[in-house]
């Protein structure tokens, strides 16, 4: 056995984030770590990594107990992590991020930089990452830097790596570069620990299944055996209709027409239009335009030419604040960064959008605030103590319904939702489509970009497809996966090098 | 051993409980001050006197001011390093405006507007030409002082009125007069920020920029707003500091944004922006204020008082980082 954990408990203050964590992961094997947030899988890897200290229990590095007091000693004996955000330093180049920290030095700090890209390109040709030592990061997709972060990793002969969701990020054929570089460590012999929302991912890579809840270890197998249902069962304790169903709404008036949208070298010729009631899917890989389409009708890069109309009469978005005016909402896939002030209350994230609404006299009424709060606390089940607990102390799927709590309040009729489910738990998910539904059925009209196709069939009416800037192709909500790929992937792309 | 289960339905109590422990540390600066008041009041016969402690309010008065708009600023995510200079230009303006024969108000009005349209122009070169706050800022205060130093011809303005003295040595039912301007200036600070639209826009900004941005926020118009507002007070400041000096210096108020910025900073406010408040820099100023005044009166010397300031701000400024470690991880 590589690594073996028995009973970690772990608490931070009152509360407690690991109960009775167990894991045991042997060397060439795939580990599937999976549990909604909140369930402990970040607490554990942090222990493993050296990030935290355990409370009790007893970890077994190669059947020596081992206590790892730093991210340094973890890397000494062969335990690296990828982490989930990106922690590279954008300004530098892949080479020189890849060896940061461990730059091989001359006597006075000379570093020596070209050995040091030389050293890099051979473990990149020799994985194939589609990346070149010499390329800045900062230029790089997400998908690329979070190349890089594995490329790290593994660069530095660990036996054990630790993913930590990285195809959230990621669509189809980067997440397939992923899974290929995991095979690789397989064969190997090294040890992985993934960690992943995705469920679909459970065939393609693991070979076994760890699954925790509420801090504990409820079960562990080989992952052939289970079922998605079984897993869910696992992850929240419950069953769960596994597959969302939604009936279509009857449509309404509509609400936003785009006709012949242009923005240079990102959008061309962008045609479709919106009706109340109704949810839009926008498909297509990493790269297709999609971000960038809700962007330009969000106002944030104004686009070239094009006409957009919001209930027939046709609005100039040249800056957030006319989209917002026009009754536009954009719920982004970062929402940490484009979303919320997290260091803010709850009540003022969500009043932030509509301040006229609860000032008397150019004054905050601080009742109708907390009214409104409360209010839209309660109707979207956010789950927190009261509105004035700060917006960062809440997990993703609350934080995510604090965003859509602004708009709504901001009285919002089309929502723009980028990856509305990215990094949220399956429970959370669920609430978020209940949520768009609800949403659409009270009048508004949605468009939600996901790279996650299956949701996309489980929630949209009609799904448009991206692909190199265009609109490819238009299909009904109940269609398949080939044909939304068909239309998005007609021609092989480059994964890392074109801008997200 | 305790079963997690039971923990578990402990956690929704537990920050209720936290909450005491946090207002106990937000009141540490309010306590270090008071115990500060009182061991000097202990050390020193001359310190509770009616003299003494009015001198110490009006020397404080003028940093407190600039502090206030300085506290706006931090906020919003920003700094302004030329405060100094703007002091000495309103100051300067204003008494050459005496000079020439205009009203005592018409003066102040117009060392005030100076302040005004000096932080205009900072708030309107960070926004327009999107550069840093910290480089706009150190390029005008070069500029200001400069333009100051021309105006006058590095001369100071001697010829004010008498009467204009009351600004900054007068009183107002046995109370410096100054220390009821910097009240009413605390009052609608304290107000702006907490109560109206421009302040919660202010903490939104300063919290995350971004985010102001999609939530269809003026970024650009509130934040120029705030370096005006902050270069009125200013101005204001500067006028208090010529009454107090009887004359117009170009060369006044050199290092204050330092000291401005201390205060805001032990007062607890953040230079990431988002986190600050007018009664946390009314506290830091009048620590730093009695600090000095303590040290003069128990003969300290003048070069260790800075030193002690310095470590006070460094102090300060751990323990709030360490009360905010604390509250985060939960």
């Amino acid at each position: 056995m590589l690594l073996e954990l028995n009973h970690i408990e772990k608490r931070y203050g009152g509360v407690t984030a690991l109960g009775d964590g167990n894991l045991a992961v042997q060397p060439g094997e795939v580990h599937l770590l999976l549990g909604e947030n909140g369930a402990g899988k970040s607490t554990l890897m942090k222990i493993i990594a050296g990030i935290v200290a355990r409370d009790a229990g007893q970890m077994l590095w190669q059947g020596r107990e081992v206590h790892l007091k730093t991210p340094a000693e973890a890397a000494a004996i062969g335990i690296s992590m990828v982490h989930q955000e990106s922690l590279l330093a954008p300004h530098l180049t892949v080479a020189e991020n890849l060896y940061l920290g461990r730059e091989e030095r001359l006597p006075l700090g000379w570093v020596r930089r070209r050995h040091m890209i030389e050293a890099a390109s051979l473990v990149i040709a020799e994985h194939r990452f589609p990346l070149r030592a010499e390329w800045a990061v900062e230029k790089l997709t997400p998908a690329g830097k979070q190349l890089v972060e594995i490329c790290r990793a593994i660069l530095h002969g660990s036996s054990l790596v630790i993913f930590d969701e990285p195809t959230s990020s990621l669509s189809g054929s980067e997440a397939a570069e992923v899974f290929r570089i995991v095979r690789t460590l397989r064969e190997r012999q090294v040890g992985v620990i993934y960690i992943t929302h995705r469920l679909d991912e459970l065939q393609s890579v693991g070979d076994r299944v760890t699954i925790m809840r509420d801090g504990r270890t409820v079960h562990t197998g080989p992952s052939a055996e289970l079922t998605t249902e079984r897993i869910i069962h696992h992850m929240v304790g419950r069953e769960v209709s596994a597959i969302y169903q939604r009936n279509p709404l009857p449509q309404g008036d509509e609400l936003l027409r785009v006709e012949h949208l242009n923005q240079q070298g990102r959008l061309n010729d962008i045609s479709f239009s919106l009706r109340a009631g109704e949810i839009v899917g926008l498909a297509g890989l990493i790269g297709a335009g999609r971000t960038e389409l809700c962007r330009a009708l969000f106002g944030v890069d104004p686009i070239d030419s094009g006409r957009v109309s919001v209930c027939g009469r046709e609005v100039v978005v040249g800056s957030p604040k006319h989209a917002v005016k026009a009754g536009i909402a954009l719920v982004t896939e970062d929402r940490q960064i484009t979303g919320l002030a997290l260091r803010l209350p709850i009540g003022h994230n969500i009043t932030l959008a509509n301040m006229p609404a609860i000032c008397r006299l150019g004054l905050v009424d601080g009742r109708a605030q907390n009214s409104a709060a409360v209010d839209y606390i309660g109707r979207l089940r956010i789950r927190a103590g009261s509105p004035r607990q700060l917006a960062g102390r809440l997990s993703g799927g609350n934080q995510q319904k604090v965003v859509i709590a602004k708009w709504l309040f901001r009285q919002a009729r089309i929502f723009l939702f980028d990856e509305p489910t990215r990094g949220i738990d399956v429970g959370a998910k669920v609430e978020v489509f209940n949520l768009m539904h609800e949403l659409a059925r009270a009048g508004a009209a949605i468009l939600m970009v996901s790279s996650e196709m299956p949701e996309l069939l489980q929630v949209a009416d009609r799904i448009l497809v991206m692909r190199g800037g265009r609109i490819t192709g238009e299909l009904p909500g109940r269609t398949t996966q080939e044909a939304i790929l068909r239309y998005a992937a007609l021609e092989t792309q480059p994964p890392a090098e074109e801008r997200a | 051993m305790n079963s997690p289960a039971v923990e578990r339905t402990e956690t929704p109590v537990a920050p209720a409980k936290k909450g005491e422990g946090i207002v106990l540390q937000r009141l540490l600066p309010f306590l270090s001050l008071i115990i500060l008041f009182v061991a000097l009041a202990i050390a020193s016969p001359n310190f509770l006197t009616n003299t003494n402690l009015s001198s110490v309010a009006r020397q404080t008065a003028v940093i407190n001011i600039m502090a206030l708009g300085m506290t706006m600023i931090i906020i919003i995510g920003g700094i302004d390093l030329s405060v100094g200079a703007i002091l000495a230009m309103g100051g300067l303006l204003g008494t050459m405006a005496m000079e020439k024969g205009l009203s005592i108000p018409a003066g102040v009005l117009i060392g005030t507007a100076t302040g005004l349209v000096c932080g205009l122009a900072n708030g309107l070169m960070t926004t327009q030409l999107r550069i840093e706050p910290f480089i706009v800022t150190l390029g005008t205060l070069g500029i200001f002082r400069g333009l100051t130093l021309i105006i006058s011809n590095g001369l100071p303005v001697h010829r004010i009125p008498q009467a204009f003295s009351f600004l900054g040595e007068g009183n107002v039912l046995g109370i410096p007069f100054v220390l009821w301007i910097l009240v009413a200036c605390a009052i609608v600070t304290h107000i702006v920020l907490e109560h109206t639209r421009l302040g919660r826009y202010t903490f939104a900004i300063g919290s995350n920029r971004e985010a102001a941005v999609y939530a269809g926020i003026p970024v650009n118009f509130h934040t120029t707003a705030v370096y005006a507002i902050g270069g009125m007070l200013t101005g204001l400041a500067g006028m208090i500091e010529a009454s107090r000096l009887m004359t117009g210096q170009p060369t006044a108020g050199q290092g204050y944004e330092l000291q401005a910025i201390a205060a805001v900073v032990i007062g607890g406010g953040s230079l990431h922006g988002g986190e600050g408040s007018v009664t946390g820099t009314l506290i830091g100023a009048f620590i730093m204020g009695l600090l000095s005044n303590g040290s003069d009166l128990l003969g300290v010397s003048p070069y260790l008082q800075q030193a002690i300031i310095g470590a006070v701000i460094i102090l300060a400024v751990t323990l709030d980082e360490l009360r905010k470690r604390r509250t985060m991880t939960s």
